[in-house]
């Protein structure tokens, strides 16, 4: 039986990492990018599998052996609450204390006056990047982190030392979670590390969008000059969670650097030349990059194409699969595209057409990974998901 | 990254050990250990705080 899964993995690991390195495997590999979809079908609560990574873990592990996918992330509830709430983060609504128990957790921007880093400190960014997340962001951002100039407190402490018992023990936790995977159904984890953009750094967690957008006009030298500090060091946080034996991406999460919600000259000026070099580094030293480019970054397909061949992985949301195969799918696997509103709204005629309308359309000379566009929810109909992974399994046979 | 400007502490660094050591009275036996074990231990408090930035 062990010996069974164990054959049942490799054959999943060479399909998967064939086809993501832009080539033909022996069918096209199942990889959905399931979150609080794991819950509704193991059936837990947004809350349970948001608070308690025990309960998303096993739902992710039921899936993926009830639907037997190639590769699935780990967990892929990208927030545990229970941490961010020991640490006191502000900016999360949290299942069952801040939006309803079978909500998904939300992301709390702050209005522009109240952004987590203010318009005057990106020279304290600029020199020490993790002295001002620690002296200044940490304690804007929490609760119970004490600002430089107060007294220490009994809340603060408990934040740092339960923070850091707790995010060491999640993080160790991982490992166990995708021996399971493999152990249990022959499944790949699907990813293996952490990065996102300079650009997207500032915007998602320390000027905030419109403060950022702002600064595009009234400091961009200062914009420029943060990006270019926080580089080497989410480089190195990439690479000290990548896959040691090489085969599985680093998840790069792409958020609001594209057109339009900045202009294509600000991309090209600040997003691009201070990510870019990050991906060089990553791919020499042997690793792909997983673009998981939420919303429609089409526009920019030409700057893309600038990489290294196979360099990355290309996830398709609201952009035109079509268009991006045409593009850059003689450089890149590509993966996605199966609109979320049609596996939450549509029937199951409707999404084996659009998986038949895809493959056909981007995946005869392999290189492509089924997947929804977006990480699946709670919205998702378990029979349309059902429906996505028996077509691919019949209709992606090369 | 060839062509960028070095960071005054380098990635994976709080606190640097040169700036610990001048902390300590002078140490005898394996120096390489204890500064080994320091950087190791520091590394992960780095790790906290853009861990928290980046995944949480």
């Amino acid at each position: 039986m062990a010996e069974d899964m164990e054959k049942l993995y490799a054959e999943r690991l060479k399909r998967y990492v064939t086809a993501m390195r832009n080539e033909k495997p022996d069918r096209i590999p199942i990889r959905p990018f399931v979150a609080e979809f794991t819950a509704r079908y193991a059936g837990y609560t947004c809350q349970e599998v948001t608070h308690d990574f025990e309960k998303a873990f096993a739902a992710a592990r039921k899936c993926a052996a009830d639907f037997d996918w190639d590769a699935v992330v780990a967990n892929m509830v990208y927030v545990w609450t229970g941490l961010t709430q020991a640490i006191g983060m502000k900016y999360y609504a949290v299942p069952g204390i801040d939006v309803p128990p079978n909500t998904g957790f939300q992301y709390l921007e702050p209005p522009e006056e109240k952004a987590f880093m203010k318009p005057d400190e990106y020279d304290q960014l600029i020199e020490d990047p993790t002295g001002y997340l620690f002296n200044v962001w940490l304690p804007r951002v929490s609760v119970d982190v004490s600002q430089m100039s107060e007294p220490t407190s009994y809340r603060n402490n408990l934040s740092f030392l339960k923070g850091g018992m707790a995010m060491l023990s999640y993080f160790n936790a991982f490992g166990k979670q995708n021996e399971l995977l493999r152990s249990e159904s022959g499944t790949v984890s699907a990813i293996s590390g952490i990065l996102k953009a300079p650009f997207d750094i500032l915007a998602d967690k320390l000027r905030g969008y419109i403060g950022l957008t702002i600064d595009l006009f009234e400091r961009p030298d200062k914009v420029l000059a943060a990006c270019e500090a926080l580089m080497p060091h989410l480089t190195h946080v990439a690479l000290s969670g990548a896959d040691h034996d090489k085969n599985v991406p680093i998840g790069l999460w792409m958020h609001r650097g594209c057109v339009p919600f900045v202009s294509r000259v600000h991309f090209e000026k600040f997003y691009w030349p201070t990510l870019k070099p990050i991906i060089e580094e990553i791919c020499a030293h042997g690793h792909q990059v997983l673009f998981y480019a939420e919303g429609d970054w089409n526009a920019h397909l030409k700057s893309f194409a600038e990489l290294p061949d196979q360099s990355i992985v290309y996830h398709v949301d609201r952009g035109d699969i079509f268009e991006v195969h045409k593009a850059i799918g003689h450089k890149f696997c590509i993966s996605g595209g199966i609109p979320n509103f049609l596996l939450a709204y549509g029937t199951e005629d409707e999404v084996r057409d659009h998986c038949k309308k895809v493959i056909d359309g981007v995946a005869r000379d392999g290189g492509y990974i089924m997947d929804a566009s977006a990480i699946i929810q709670n919205d998702a109909k378990v029979e349309n998901i059902k429906a996505m992974t028996e077509f691919t399994r019949e209709y992606g046979v090369y | 990254m060839s062509g960028q400007k070095k960071p005054k502490i380098k990635p994976g660094v709080c606190i640097p050990w040169e700036q610990k050591k001048k902390e300590l009275p002078r140490i005898s036996g394996d120096e390489k250990l204890i500064r080994k074990v320091w950087e190791d231990i520091d590394a992960l408090g780095y790790m906290y705080i853009w861990q928290c930035l980046l995944s949480f």
